[in-house]
């Protein structure tokens, strides 16, 4: 409680007797994604902002359609309910300020129905420091931090912007994401470089990557060692995306663990290869809807071809996964390019460009 | 124990847009029509028209289409709404 003297709150405080009444106001409320919370007390929303070094006031970002300004004492409230850390805070601070850069469409993203969740790809030295796992599970339980950050941008949501189901959230489905969406890259063991330096932010520096993602779709090929046949199966993959789902370029993630990435990467192989590879392969023919129930949108426009990334530039490659095991993961867009994916450096002035 | 903790709920939030005036009559007016784009859309709206032309005298009903679906509508339609009496929107899919 030592940290609550010297930052002053603008939020509403309440008295709880204890955890279990803290659990059933924030529940009551609507205020928590069905899980239970931290209790958000003063001292540890303050050790948050103090870590991050930003006074609770700071302008983390505007909503561009609301309009609605997300501030950091709000912001380390949620991450704090969510699980986190200070030394978490700064990831969560960073994720959000991507996600409502105007591109990333925050809005459409967490009102349709379409239901995606947002993905956070966590790369540079805060791996270590917040001890995220690129291994085991890597897209699942692999670590507190990842479990945690995913978690805060979502509750963040709900209390921030109104994102509960049913109300701004008009989601059909939605996938289990939505609870936590988060993986660091495996950038130790492999050669490529990071999805952060691909995406231009500069060697050394940590960053997040957000991006619309529905939810994961596993492939698996443990029966060659050629490039070319394990990536047909990724392109495979996301051609059935392209036919079952959206037939529309946008943004793809795809994961590639070491037993798959090593002979890719003997190979000679650079992400740029991959990307390029799957750009020429990961297409479909409109008339394909045909095949699959879809005949009444392709009326006639049948032979006209839809690649399933608009460039190469459109890949997330992210090294990450258990050290065994065929087993890869082809995360497809939201909808086709109405969102793009976002790349920011932790602890850089967002906007300094413009000033 | 007490325990003090936090709103976790955007308290400054700012106001939406307010309603516009409810018309009394929609006889001889102009109304538009903003689709998100959505196929299903289609045979609602020419219904909507349909009804409105028919059973409350509308004089013209504009049909206008936002070029995303999960954006706000396109700033050439909001232009347009000036020139109309009343908006059909929000319609989904």
């Amino acid at each position: 409680m030592q940290h609550s003297n010297r930052i002053a709150f603008t939020s509403k405080t309440y008295e709880v007797e204890d955890f279990a009444a803290a659990q059933e106001l924030y529940h009551s409320n609507g205020w928590t994604d069905g899980l239970p919370v931290m209790p958000p007390t003063e001292g540890a929303v303050a050790a948050c902002l103090e870590w991050a070094l930003m006074p609770p006031d700071q302008l983390i970002g505007i909503e561009p359609v609301r309009e609605q300004p997300i501030t950091a004492e709000k912001l380390a409230i949620n991450a704090v309910m969510a699980g986190c850390l200070p030394i978490h805070f700064p990831v969560v601070a960073t994720a959000w300020q991507a996600m409502l850069k105007e591109e990333f469409l925050l809005h459409g993203v967490t009102s349709s129905t379409g239901g995606c969740a947002i993905l956070v790809i966590i790369n540079g030295p805060v791996r270590h420091e917040i001890g995220a796992n690129s291994t085991f599970n890597a897209l699942a339980n692999s670590d507190r931090a990842t479990a945690v950050i995913g978690r805060a941008l979502r509750l963040a949501l709900i209390n921030l912007l109104d994102v509960r189901p049913g109300g701004i959230d008009r989601t059909t489905l939605g996938h289990p994401g939505k609870f936590s969406y988060c993986l660091a890259e495996d950038e130790e063991d492999t050669t490529w470089e990071p999805l952060s330096l691909v995406r231009g932010i500069p060697e050394g520096l940590s960053a997040v990557t957000v991006m619309a993602a529905m939810a994961p779709r596993q492939i698996m090929n443990e029966w060659t060692t050629d490039p070319r046949e394990i990536l047909e199966t990724f392109a495979a993959e996301m051609r059935a995306n392209q036919r079952h789902y959206s037939i529309y370029g946008g943004n793809y993630a795809i994961v590639i663990p070491k037993q798959l990435r090593e002979p890719i990467q003997a190979a000679g192989w650079t992400k740029r290869d991959i990307a390029e590879f799957l750009y020429e392969r990961a297409r479909v023919r409109r008339g394909e809807w045909a095949d699959v129930g879809k005949g009444a949108v392709v009326r006639d426009r049948g032979e006209t071809i839809h690649t399933a990334l608009e460039s190469p530039d459109h890949l997330l490659i992210v090294a990450a996964g258990g050290p065994a095991g065929g087993f890869g993961a082809v995360i497809p867009p939201w909808f086709g390019n109405k969102t793009k994916a976002v790349t920011a450096a932790i602890g850089a002035c967002f906007d300094c460009e413009r000033s | 124990m007490i325990i003090r903790v936090l709103d976790p709920t955007n308290e400054k939030r700012v106001a939406g847009g307010q309603l516009a005036v409810r018309r009394a009559t929609l006889k001889g007016k102009t109304i538009g029509f903003i689709s998100n784009g959505k196929e299903g859309t289609k045979g609602y709206f020419a219904q909507l028209d349909q009804q409105l032309r028919e059973g409350f005298g509308v004089a013209d009903v504009v049909w206008r289409t936002k070029s995303n679906f999960s954006a706000p509508a396109d700033a050439s339609i909001i232009d347009e709404i000036r020139a109309w009496q009343a908006v059909v929107a929000g319609v989904g899919d």
